[in-house]
């Protein structure tokens, strides 16, 4: 039961990401929700298989999570500065 | 001794071609007629020992092509045909070079005309002595390489090099021929010499491929001896100087094609579809050139199709097996057309280089000399009785008449000697008796032949005249001949004299016997086989050319399928391919899932 809502965490997390055409700040959540899925599913199975790994590597995602939404954060705060809109769609200068 | 007549030919000609400027003019002409002078003496040299005293000479002189399967070695074979062969090919080249000292004075290209001559001389020896088919390749092309070089040599008129582009390509067909029938002696008999081909016991059941052998060698004798079909190149190849037509096209290149049967008869013999073939051919030859030269009314081209006709006398015999009278109307041919072509020449120049024998007549006053030379020459031609041209001419018809079942032939050839008699005497008529068409300050000029060109006539004149009766015991001695009663022996001559007089009688009246125009037009445009040849053969292989293999197959199929095809196949792939990256965040995420998804599907 808990591996699956972690499993439907994660792909929830994926869909924010796709489906997601205007806020680059629920690009950022989503990455976290995916991230905290992961994390859930670690912790569940490190119970299930009673071995301390999985805990020790979800405090590991949690600190690189904090880390990452912060870096990712400041890059939002330098892009609005510059452009004065965060929306996805606008972010399409680089064509191939 | 035997090697020299080789040797020095090609030290004329080379010497000449690449110090001509340090020799000069005077130099080069005088140091190349030497040598052929010295050639000939060779010449006669070999056939006194050759023929007259019996002594074949075989010459190896090393391999050449050495494998397993073929062993070729470069190997000189003196018999008696390729002795006659040389004593005409170097005395003729002889009298053509010391005419040319005189014809071509004014011409500022001497020493490369006088290479040339010299290449071809050697060319020819080449051919003539080699021992096997595939060295007498080596001259055959050579020959027709020479007729490319020397009918252009005034290379500045685009009607001679026309002219040599269609001779030289023309003859290409001949040559394919051999050397297609090359490839099939060597793959059935193993060898290509004539020594062991002659002596190699025929099976039944290889009669076949000797046919298809001897229908090759016949084309490339089509081609070169310009028999029916391949002819239209002869008489353009009239582009060049007069020397060179006297030379090429009358006395020797021409006569390759002949030689080469003569030298391939021990398959002919074997081959009686392709003789009966052959005989046909030269019999139409024979009446289709003489009928052409009815009408011509350019000088050498009278000429050149009375060569052809002559020609198609020659091969005619060959188809009935009398190979020696083809050789003997060879020799004398030989001499009295290059007689008749250096008249010509002669004549061309002492009326200001003009060709057309309307705008001539009444030369006999200012050229009596040349005149008589030219008499003898075409009473040499027509066949009249104890001159060059009877002792073979007659004979042939005799002999054709002696085969009943060439009865058709024998009436073609026939006439084709009484046509030869009507135009023969219709040029001297037109040149030197009727009245003169020519500007009056060219008729009264004082003519000045030079002396070479008396010369080299007289050195011909004398062949014209007395060759026929001296050859005749040295080629015919044993020869059977067949019985025919008096009256048939009687009518080539009646027929040459009926023609000769008749044209006297026609052109004297000839505002009033005005011939059918349609039919003038028709004769004189050479039967429209230039244009059968242009329209039907020659345009549907261009369009051929241009539109299937240039424009379907070259720049269409090839294409499309090749460089241009991939190009737009690829550039229309990459253009879809790189849409993909939009510039679009949630794009790129999504490809990246999908991808991720495969991979862990697979």
């Amino acid at each position: 039961m808990c591996t699956v809502t972690g499993i439907v965490l994660f792909i929830l997390g994926v869909w924010g990401i796709i489906l997601n055409k205007s806020n680059l700040m629920i690009i950022l959540m989503s990455i976290e929700l995916m991230l905290l899925a992961v994390s859930l599913l670690f912790t569940i199975n490190s119970v299930y298989l009673e071995n301390i790994i999985g805990q020790i590597f979800v405090i590991m995602i949690i600190a690189i999570a904090a880390a990452e939404s912060s870096i990712g954060l400041a890059i939002l705060i330098a892009y609005y500065r510059l452009r004065g809109t965060i929306a996805v769609k606008s972010l399409n200068f680089l064509k191939g | 001794m035997y090697l020299l007549i080789i040797f020095i030919t090609f030290l004329s000609a080379s010497v000449t071609g690449l110090f001509g400027r340090k020799i000069g003019t005077k130099g080069a002409g005088l140091f190349s007629s030497i040598c052929i002078i010295i050639s000939a003496g060779v010449a006669y040299y070999i056939f006194y020992e050759v023929v007259l005293c019996g002594s074949v000479v075989f010459l190896k002189l090393g391999k050449w092509i050495n494998t397993d399967i073929l062993i070729i070695s470069f190997g000189l074979q003196f018999d008696s045909l390729t002795a006659i062969m040389l004593v005409i090919i170097t005395s003729i080249s002889a009298m053509v070079h010391i005419f040319s000292l005189g014809y071509m004075k004014e011409d500022p290209h001497i020493p490369r005309f006088m290479s040339y001559l010299s290449l071809f001389t050697f060319l020819m020896i080449v051919l003539v002595t080699s021992d096997n088919y595939l060295q007498l390749f080596i001259g055959w092309e050579g020959v027709g390489l020479c007729s490319y070089l020397l009918i252009n040599f005034w290379f500045t008129r685009i009607q001679a090099n026309k002219a040599a582009i269609k001779a030289m390509l023309i003859n290409r067909v001949g040559d394919m021929g051999l050397i297609l029938a090359i490839f099939l002696i060597l793959k059935y008999f193993g060898s290509l010499e004539f020594e062991i081909l002659s002596n190699i016991y025929l099976e039944e059941n290889s009669k076949q491929i000797i046919e298809i052998i001897c229908l090759l060698l016949f084309i490339a004798t089509i081609g070169k001896s310009a028999q029916l079909g391949l002819h239209t190149w002869l008489p353009d190849a009239m582009e060049g100087p007069t020397p060179v037509s006297a030379l090429i096209h009358a006395a020797t290149m021409v006569t390759a094609g002949v030689f080469l049967v003569i030298r391939s008869a021990f398959l002919f013999e074997t081959a009686p579809l392709i003789s009966i073939l052959m005989s046909v051919i030269g019999g139409l030859t024979a009446f289709i050139s003489a009928t052409i030269g009815l009408v011509q009314n350019d000088l050498k081209k009278v000429i050149a199709y009375s060569t052809c006709s002559q020609l198609g006398y020659m091969v005619m015999i060959c188809g009935v097996s009398y190979y020696s009278v083809s050789l003997f109307h060879l020799v004398n041919h030989a001499f009295f057309k290059a007689l008749l072509f250096l008249s010509a020449g002669a004549i061309i120049h002492a009326v200001n280089d003009e060709q057309d024998i309307r705008k001539m007549g009444g030369l006999i006053k200012p050229l009596p000399l040349i005149f008589i030379i030219t008499m003898i020459g075409a009473l040499s031609l027509m066949g009249t009785p104890y001159l060059t041209g009877f002792y073979s001419k007659d004979l042939i018809l005799e002999l054709i008449y002696g085969k009943y079942i060439y009865m058709l032939i024998y009436w073609l050839a026939s006439m084709s000697a009484l046509l030869t008699a009507f135009y023969s005497m219709r040029l001297i008529y037109l040149v030197f008796i009727t009245n003169t068409n020519i500007k009056k300050e060219i008729f009264i000029r004082k003519q000045k032949v030079s002396l070479y060109i008396i010369m080299a006539l007289m050195g011909l004149v004398l062949g014209s005249i007395f060759n026929g009766f001296i050859m005749k015991e040295v080629l015919l001695s044993n020869m059977v001949t067949p019985f025919i009663n008096t009256h048939t022996k009687m009518i080539p001559i009646l027929f040459s004299i009926v023609g000769g007089v008749s044209a006297f009688f026609i052109y004297n009246n000839f505002i009033k016997y005005r011939l059918y125009h349609v039919l003038y037009t028709f004769i004189n445009s050479a039967w429209q086989f230039n244009y059968l040849m242009n329209h039907f053969l020659t345009k549907s292989l261009w369009k051929f050319g241009y539109y299937i293999s240039y424009k379907i197959v070259d720049r269409g199929v090839l294409e499309i399928i090749g460089p241009r095809g991939l190009i737009r196949v690829f550039t229309k792939l990459t253009k879809k391919l790189s849409k993909l990256q939009s510039g679009n965040l949630f794009n790129y995420a999504f490809i990246m899932i999908i991808f991720v998804l495969i991979y862990l599907i697979i």
